[in-house]
């Protein structure tokens, strides 16, 4: 009885807001919406899906299922947290610099005594002036891209990271596609040809796949993941030089951090 | 057949082997990489350059010897850290300490080669372009081959080749003068000498060494820099000054960097190229590969514009 009474009550505060709903302007109609939706601000997909819902006695109710957020192409900024790893446990972003002949798992890796790490093998990223790195655009590094001691200049991506004396500097070149991101059910696929880093006077394209599509040697696919709620992601590639002072030698990118959407 | 026509059916056999060595000997593709690498090197093959990478490794052995002899007695002994935390603490300075007689006689040899060869790069430098080199073949070549093709049938004619063979004796005296135009009896041989010399430095395996003595020092300069002069700064008895070398070191080091990062860019870069270049036949000969079918063009056109017109034969048959 107590029961039934309450299915009462709540069929009809639903038809309620619906008449509210019917006879209001777009904006309140919105508002309405947003009180049965998980909040996703930073949503690619804003729109949602409206469902029948099928589980109470009372009338027939929209019940506004929200997609999931971070799906598809995702165009906006993936910030960079910085790295900890003050003991044994890397967290963050950080970048790994293989030797010729080893394993992306095993290294040998090379030793930055730069570092701030309790394991020197990792070098810490820490943001650039833009937070992260722009998916969907290009952050180019400066003209010139270097200072008189072969520093890299551009900042907008990570600061400049000092290696062996000499910072390199992350920038996302023109090298064809924009850096493009794909969220699906979590798992981040996509292209970041142009990752660059400028380092000693010389530059190094470090993205995956390389400008003209191929994956050289230890070159992998770009890889992670998304929290569709939060945000929250993690990226990983390698990306083998191919050519000059370090040919052979691999970067390998880890990026954790959050996605914001653009606009 | 008149000896006159085999004597220029000759010369025109001549002139197709001149067209046809280039493709023999993979020179459309061999050369211009030899091209590549002679401009890779060229930045790196001046006396000035030499002495600037010799300097560096003076540098860096000034900062090893003062890195072992001071620096680590000078830890060690006043207590700071003791002698077996020293290797862990700062392992990468003692690699080099430990490696750096190889690393030192391995680049001193390289720079050597460079310092040796100078002369030599530079006469090869003053040759042709490489790219062109398969071109001194073939042009003269067809020139040879049309003027002979065109004497013999002007000869089936009946008509006058007595100008048509001194053309093609000229044509043979040209290519007989070429080398000598180019220096090439002189500059060859140098770069011979040249792709000798290299041939130890320009294999990956020694590519890869090289970048591993700049993963080392690089290491080493890095714990100097950031881990063993800043504790010898905190134990407040060691003052710095007495560091000198490994100062001046870690100053320099992002100089030694740009300024070695491009010469081993190149010989990574020219592994391939030069291996090309040593499939050639050897550069001395080079000069003789003119010489040598010039002078046959030369002497054939001679010999044949001097034979009488004689039938024999079929055609002699055919003319009765």
């Amino acid at each position: 009885m107590k029961n039934h009474r309450f299915r009462l009550v709540v069929a009809a505060l639903a038809a309620t807001a619906l008449l509210a709903g019917a006879c209001g302007d777009d904006a309140s109609g919105v508002a309405a919406a947003d009180t049965t939706t998980t909040a996703t601000p930073q949503s690619t997909d804003s729109t949602a899906t409206t469902v029948a819902t099928t589980t109470t006695e009372a009338p027939d109710e929209p019940v506004v299922v929200p997609k999931p957020s971070f799906e598809g192409e995702l165009s906006g900024l993936f910030s960079i947290a910085a790295a900890s790893c003050a003991d044994t446990e890397v967290t963050g972003s950080y970048f790994r610099m293989l030797q010729p002949g080893g394993s992306l798992a095993d290294g040998p890796f090379v030793p930055n005594t730069d570092s701030t790490c309790v394991d020197p093998s990792f070098t810490p990223l820490l943001p650039g002036s833009d937070g992260g790195f722009v998916s969907g655009g290009f952050q180019p590094a400066p003209v010139p891209p270097f200072d008189a001691d072969g520093n890299g200049l551009a900042q907008s991506v990570t600061a400049p990271t000092p290696f062996f004396g000499v910072a390199f500097a992350v920038s996302s070149e023109d090298e064809g596609a924009a850096p493009l991101i794909t969220a699906t059910d979590g798992t981040l696929t996509g292209e970041l040809s142009g990752w660059t880093a400028n380092y000693a006077n010389l530059v190094f394209g470090q993205g995956t796949p390389k400008p003209d599509g191929s994956l050289p040697g230890l070159t992998s696919e770009l890889s992670g993941t998304i929290d569709p709620a939060t945000g929250a992601y993690v990226l990983d590639w390698a990306s083998q030089i191919v050519g000059g002072s370090f040919n052979e030698f691999s970067g390998i990118w880890h990026l954790e951090g959050e996605f914001a959407a653009a606009g | 057949m008149t000896m006159r026509r085999t004597l220029t059916i000759s010369a025109l056999v001549v002139g197709l082997g001149m067209i046809a060595a280039p493709a023999l000997f993979g020179m459309f593709s061999r050369a211009p990489d030899g091209a590549v690498m002679i401009d890779d090197f060229r930045p790196f093959m001046t006396p000035e350059q030499v002495d600037l990478f010799r300097g560096y490794l003076t540098e860096i052995d000034a900062a090893d010897t003062e890195s072992r002899l001071v620096l680590e007695p000078a830890l060690t002994q006043s207590g700071v850290v003791d002698p077996a935390e020293y290797r862990i603490k700062f392992a990468s300075l003692v690699l080099l300490n430990e490696s750096w007689p190889a690393i030192e006689a391995d680049m001193t040899d390289l720079v050597d080669r460079m310092e040796d060869n100078l002369d030599s790069y530079a006469a090869v430098d003053a040759l042709p372009n490489f790219k062109l080199f398969p071109w001194f073949f073939v042009a003269p070549g067809v020139l040879i081959s049309a003027i002979a093709a065109a004497a013999l049938i002007a000869d089936r004619r009946g008509a006058s080749t007595k100008a048509l063979l001194r053309v093609l004796a000229g044509l043979g005296v040209a290519v007989v003068l070429a080398p000598a135009m180019f220096q090439m009896f002189e500059r060859a041989p140098k770069g011979g000498d040249m792709i000798e010399d290299f041939r130890p430095m320009m294999t990956v395996e020694r590519v890869q060494a090289v970048q591993g003595y700049f993963i080392t020092m690089g290491a080493a300069e890095g714990q100097l820099r950031n881990g063993a002069l800043p504790l010898a700064a905190e134990s407040g008895d060691l003052p710095l000054d007495q560091f000198v070398a490994i100062s001046q070191f870690s100053e320099d080091w992002p100089e030694i960097v740009i300024e070695f990062a491009p010469m081993i860019a190149a010989m990574s870069d020219n592994v391939d190229n030069f291996a090309a270049v040593d499939a050639l036949p050897p550069f001395a000969m080079f000069p003789w590969f003119f010489v040598a079918p010039g002078l046959l063009v030369v002497v054939l056109a001679i010999l044949s514009e001097r034979r009488p017109r004689e039938y024999l034969g079929i055609e002699n048959v055919a003319t009765i």
